[in-house]
């Protein structure tokens, strides 16, 4: 009879409009999302041939279906509103309190707050597409996808103000929306995250799944597009909610700031109690944890283990003695003395501390070390690719530049420019008597080479000299062993000696050869012409530098003979172009460190190299700019200056960009998996805290009681944890700078051959270090909020009934 | 007359069994004079500890009203009641509920502390309030290291660190033996004379009821006067 009375009054239906319209609203984004998803896998599996053309009829399934998602979403809100909105009608017997106001804290307990709501989803939605415009405002418009322009931020400093001013956007909806209802408002933080807080995302993740929405909307937005395919490797769907969990967290602070604030009526910052309870409650700078878990960062778990066993248990010797002499004379004083002992055993909370300290010291520590590490490595291959390599170079979309000594000049103008020089490169193959290598030729200009890279310095840890170059007769002719079967027994010890030699100097006991033009030289055939020639005075040939692996494999030495055979550029012969092949002599041997760069690079005279290429002037310009990490925007000044096209212009990082790329990614990956022994520390943080906050739950109930509003537990516990995390951030700190210069100055060694560094090395950017010491005790600051607000919600009388 | 120091009216308050109501106060209403000692007895579960609770506002009833020197209390926000707590109530409990990290002197500092008053100031004052309540020489001892009797007198002087309007005792002798608790009743109407702070004693105890001036009953849900 109830039943059917129950079921027939008002507030059936309108439980039934509540729980239809979450449904709905849930199933709203859902049916978008598979929609989609089903749309795009059936588009690649259908035409997967035609990915990249547009059906039209994809595009309009598609629509069809968002279209449904949204009106089923929207569906859903009127439900909802519908089931909040209607009074609750109550068939159970009346109490005494009938008519009496409700207490105004219990009638306001549970309300669902439509204003809340609005302030959390407009500010995380209002957060998104602010930060889309607003980046896309700072980076100017017409920016050609990385270069700044004018008026506009380098897409860096962009990123970083539109994120702060969204994340202040989305922290501001947090704040005001708990301010509305003064408490966390969980279910209308949900909904706001959920229906309105993934829809951009959503919706720019498909764009890039989905070729038909990327040319609807794409073209507006390719700013973003590339911005978040920077943040996420090329994967810019990773970047759109990377974006996305950063403001809702920044929702979340703001969320609980308003809380903090607003339930206790006004915002108080101060912390003197606070901080005094909450450190003689974890009591984490005490000397003896401290110097404890220091030791166990630097020398591992097993050593300290074992020198704290030795020395407690020496301890617990001398004391059983005493207390055995003790107990001889007065029984009672002894034992006052075994209950002293027992006192001092630690609580659990006080091991779990000391864990959680030693879990965030460890992370920070590893995180320090690897990174530290990888900067060294992406440090040392920086150097070793930008002394090989230019910061950046100019080109034509032609393969010639005659007018290069002009374009030198207006190159050189430009303010961030160091150093110029032109250069011609090709790819040829290099033979001597011993073997056969392929190569890339750079033709160079040894005068002005040097104010552009390194080569030079490297030819002083190889051989040989640079100005030979210039001046070929100076190169001392090595007498070359006749062909036959003693002849690469005979290289390999003549090698030893000439090296020698050549590192002596230029001139030795044998008189330089006489200059002859090196055209009669011309287009000579090695193999029968060398036995004869070698016999008399060696003609002089143009130099050539080599790496000292391509030498090595060569088995050359300075003032060889090399053979440079270009595939182009010859005769045309019966069958086509000719191959063509001209006699060097090895003017120096240098060595980079960099196996590619040793092995695979040789060095000409511009002069030669137009002759020998048919190359008028030079195939581009190298330049060096006096700050590398901005070499793109000047070398954008370069293409303004040289009027653009057909002038072209890439810096190192484009053209390194896999290797820069693949380490950055891996530098990436790296912190990620550290971070996660962060966040396993993160969670002992919360483990502790909880169990700190079990442990105290009466200390809390007697602090409300003494006058501690809601905000000052919150601060007691979040300050405990803090202190946990302050603790091990500051070990680990101290632990990972002292295993950096450790590594630094004492080294651990490295196979040479395989790594072609002899030590590991070691860069400690001090950027990168502070910002891991200062994610970690952010993350344990963040890990100790959700405990600190359970505190506080401990009510004060649960607290002190529950002795 | 004019307004009452203290005036409960038409408090409601329910307390839960395994999801059955139990309804303790049924629109309790009562009115306290300024300087008055007042001791509440009841039989147990009577709701006399959630009466004090409720006028501590450490609880929160379902309906009714109080205001206390005329402000309505339960209007008070989260801040404003913490502050009701710290300034205007003194609490003693069954229990002392001392802070176990911190000496007594902590102990008795910490709601003035509390109010962000100057802490060596503070310690100073809850040296003085030990050395009243015959306990300056135990000041540096931690709860742990106190007996029964010390811990409450202890508690009773950090209840009055900030000489609070009313003080609002929850059978604080009851874990006490009769000739310690006769030592805090005494501590407790000296309080009450010499500093002219306003009391009210939950106790079970009828002799002890019988020695205060006003004495108030628990009966079905309200307040009587324990003579009727």
């Amino acid at each position: 009879m109830e039943f059917a009375v129950a079921l027939a009054g008002p507030g059936v239906i309108d439980q039934a409009a509540l729980e239809l319209g979450s449904v709905a609203i849930g199933f709203g984004p859902f049916v978008e999302l598979v929609s989609a998803i089903a749309s795009v896998l059936g588009f690649d599996s259908l035409v997967g041939a035609l990915r990249y053309r547009v059906p039209a009829s994809s595009l309009h399934g598609l629509s069809v279906h968002l279209t449904a998602g949204t009106l089923l979403w929207l569906a859903g809100w009127a439900a909802l509103a519908f089931g909040l909105r209607s009074d609750v009608q109550v068939a159970a017997p009346k109490s005494d309190a009938v008519g009496r106001a409700l207490h105004p804290k219990l009638g306001n307990y549970r309300d669902f707050h439509w204003g809340t709501l609005a302030a959390y989803g407009f500010g995380i939605f209002l957060a998104e597409a602010g930060f889309i415009v607003m980046y896309l405002l700072l980076v100017g418009k017409g920016s050609t996808s990385g270069a700044a322009v004018e008026g506009g931020l380098s897409p860096v400093w962009a990123f970083v103000w539109a994120f702060f001013l969204s994340m202040a956007m989305a922290g501001a909806g947090g704040f005001l929306g708990a301010a509305n209802s003064r408490r966390l408002s969980t279910p209308e933080a949900t909904m706001a995250i959920l229906y309105f807080g993934t829809p951009i995302p959503t919706l720019l993740t498909l764009m890039h799944f989905f070729p038909a929405g990327m040319l609807r909307i794409a073209v507006p937005l390719r700013e973003i597009a590339y911005l978040s395919s920077m943040l996420g490797e090329n994967r810019p769907e990773l970047g759109y909610w990377l974006v996305t969990a950063g403001l809702t967290l920044a929702l979340f602070l703001g969320i609980n700031f308003g809380f903090v604030a607003t339930s206790s009526g006004r915002l108080d910052l101060r912390a003197s109690y606070e901080l005094f309870v909450a450190s003689r409650h974890v009591s984490v700078f005490r000397w003896k944890l401290l110097v404890g878990v220091f030791l166990v960062l630097i020398f591992g778990i097993v050593p300290p283990l074992i020198a704290w066993a030795i020395v407690s248990a020496a301890e617990a010797a001398v004391e059983r003695t005493r207390i055995r002499l003790l107990g001889l004379q007065d029984p009672l004083l002894a034992a006052e003395a075994i209950n002293d002992l027992k006192v001092r055993g630690q609580t659990p909370t006080a091991m779990m501390t000391s864990l959680a300290v030693g879990g965030v010291g460890v992370g920070v520590m590893a995180l320090i070390i690897v990174l530290s590490v990888m900067s060294g490595f992406e440090a040392d291959l920086q150097k070793k690719i930008l002394g090989t390599n230019s910061h950046g170079v100019v080109m034509k979309y032609t393969p010639d530049m005659p007018e290069f000594e002009d374009t030198l000049a207006k190159v050189n103008s430009v303010r961030g420019i160091i150093g110029a020089t032109p250069f011609i490169l090709n790819e040829v193959m290099v033979s001597s008597e011993g073997n056969i290598s392929g190569a890339m030729i750079k033709g160079i200009d040894p005068k002005t080479v040097g104010s552009v890279t390194d080569l030079a310095e490297y030819l002083r840890l190889g051989a040989g000299s640079l100005d030979w170059l210039d001046d070929p007769s100076k190169i001392q002719a090595r007498r070359l062993a006749p062909l036959g079967g003693a002849a690469l027994d005979e290289q390999g010890r003549g090698g030893n000696t000439s090296r020698a030699e050549a590192v002596d100097g230029g001139e030795g006991e044998a008189p330089p050869p006489k200059p002859k033009g090196f055209v009669s030289d011309v287009e000579r055939d090695p193999l029968i012409d060398m036995p004869s020639q070698a016999a008399e005075a060696e003609p002089v040939l143009p130099g050539i530098v080599v790496g000292r692996e391509l030498a090595a494999t060569l088995k050359v030495v300075v003032g060889d003979r090399l053979n440079v055979i270009s595939p182009l550029g010859g005769e045309l012969g019966p069958q086509g172009p000719m191959p063509k092949s001209r006699p060097f002599r090895v003017a120096g041997i240098f060595y980079s460190g960099m196996f590619e760069y040793d092995s695979k690079f040789v060095y000409i005279n511009l002069k030669d190299a137009q002759t020998f290429f048919n190359v008028k002037g030079a195939s581009g310009i190298e330049v060096k700019v006096d700050d590398i990490d901005n070499a793109r925007s000047i070398l954008h000044a370069v293409y303004e200056k040289l009027d653009g096209y057909p002038y072209r212009v890439k810096d190192w990082g484009e053209m390194n960009r896999n290797l820069f790329s693949a380490l950055r990614l891996e530098k990436l990956v790296m912190g990620i998996i550290l971070s996660m022994i962060v966040i396993v520390a993160a969670g002992l943080i919360v483990a502790t805290v909880i169990m700190l906050v079990l442990e105290k739950r009466k200390e809390i109930a007697v602090l409300k009681a003494l006058g501690v509003p809601d905000g000052g537990i919150v601060k007691i516990f979040l300050m405990e944890g803090l202190q946990i995390g302050v603790a091990g951030g500051v070990l680990g700190l101290v632990a990972g700078l002292a295993w950096c210069i450790f590594i630094e100055r004492v080294g651990i060694k490295l196979d040479p051959q395989v790594y072609y560094i002899p030590a590991l090395p070691v860069r400690i950017e001090p950027f990168q270090t502070a910002l891991a010491v200062v994610i970690a005790v952010l993350v344990t600051f963040l890990a100790s909020i959700y405990p600190a607000l359970k505190a506080s919600e401990v009510e004060p009388v649960d607290g002190l009934k529950s002795e | 007359m004019g307004t009452p120091f203290l005036e409960i009216t038409d408090v409601h308050k329910s307390y839960f069994l395994n999801k059955k109501r139990i309804d303790v106060l049924r629109g309790v209403s009562v009115a306290i004079e300024q300087g008055e000692l007042v001791s509440l007895i009841g039989a147990s579960g009577s709701g006399k500890s959630t009466f004090l609770h409720v006028v501590g506002t450490l609880d929160v009833p379902a309906t009714g009203k109080m205001t206390f020197k005329g402000k309505s209390v339960f209007d008070l926000n989260d801040a404003g009641v913490a502050e009701f707590r710290n300034r205007s109530i003194g609490f003693v409990f069954q229990s002392h509920y001392l802070l176990p990290e911190f000496t007594a002197m902590e102990n008795v500092a910490m709601p003035a502390l509390i109010l962000r008053e100057d802490r060596k100031a503070s310690l100073v004052r809850a040296r003085e309030l030990l050395e009243r309540v015959g306990l300056g020489h135990r000041a540096d001892h931690k709860p742990g290291e106190l007996s029964g009797g010390e811990s409450q007198r202890v508690a009773l002087a950090r209840a009055l660190i900030l000489k609070p309007d009313l003080l609002l005792a929850d059978e604080p002798t009851g874990n006490l033996d009769p000739a310690t608790g006769e030592g805090i009743h005494q501590l407790l109407r000296e309080v009450n004379k010499d500093l002219g702070i306003t009391a009210v004693v939950v106790t079970h105890n009828e002799a002890l009821a019988q020695s205060m001036p006003r004495r108030l009953r628990l009966r079905d849900g309200h307040i009587v006067s324990a003579e009727a």
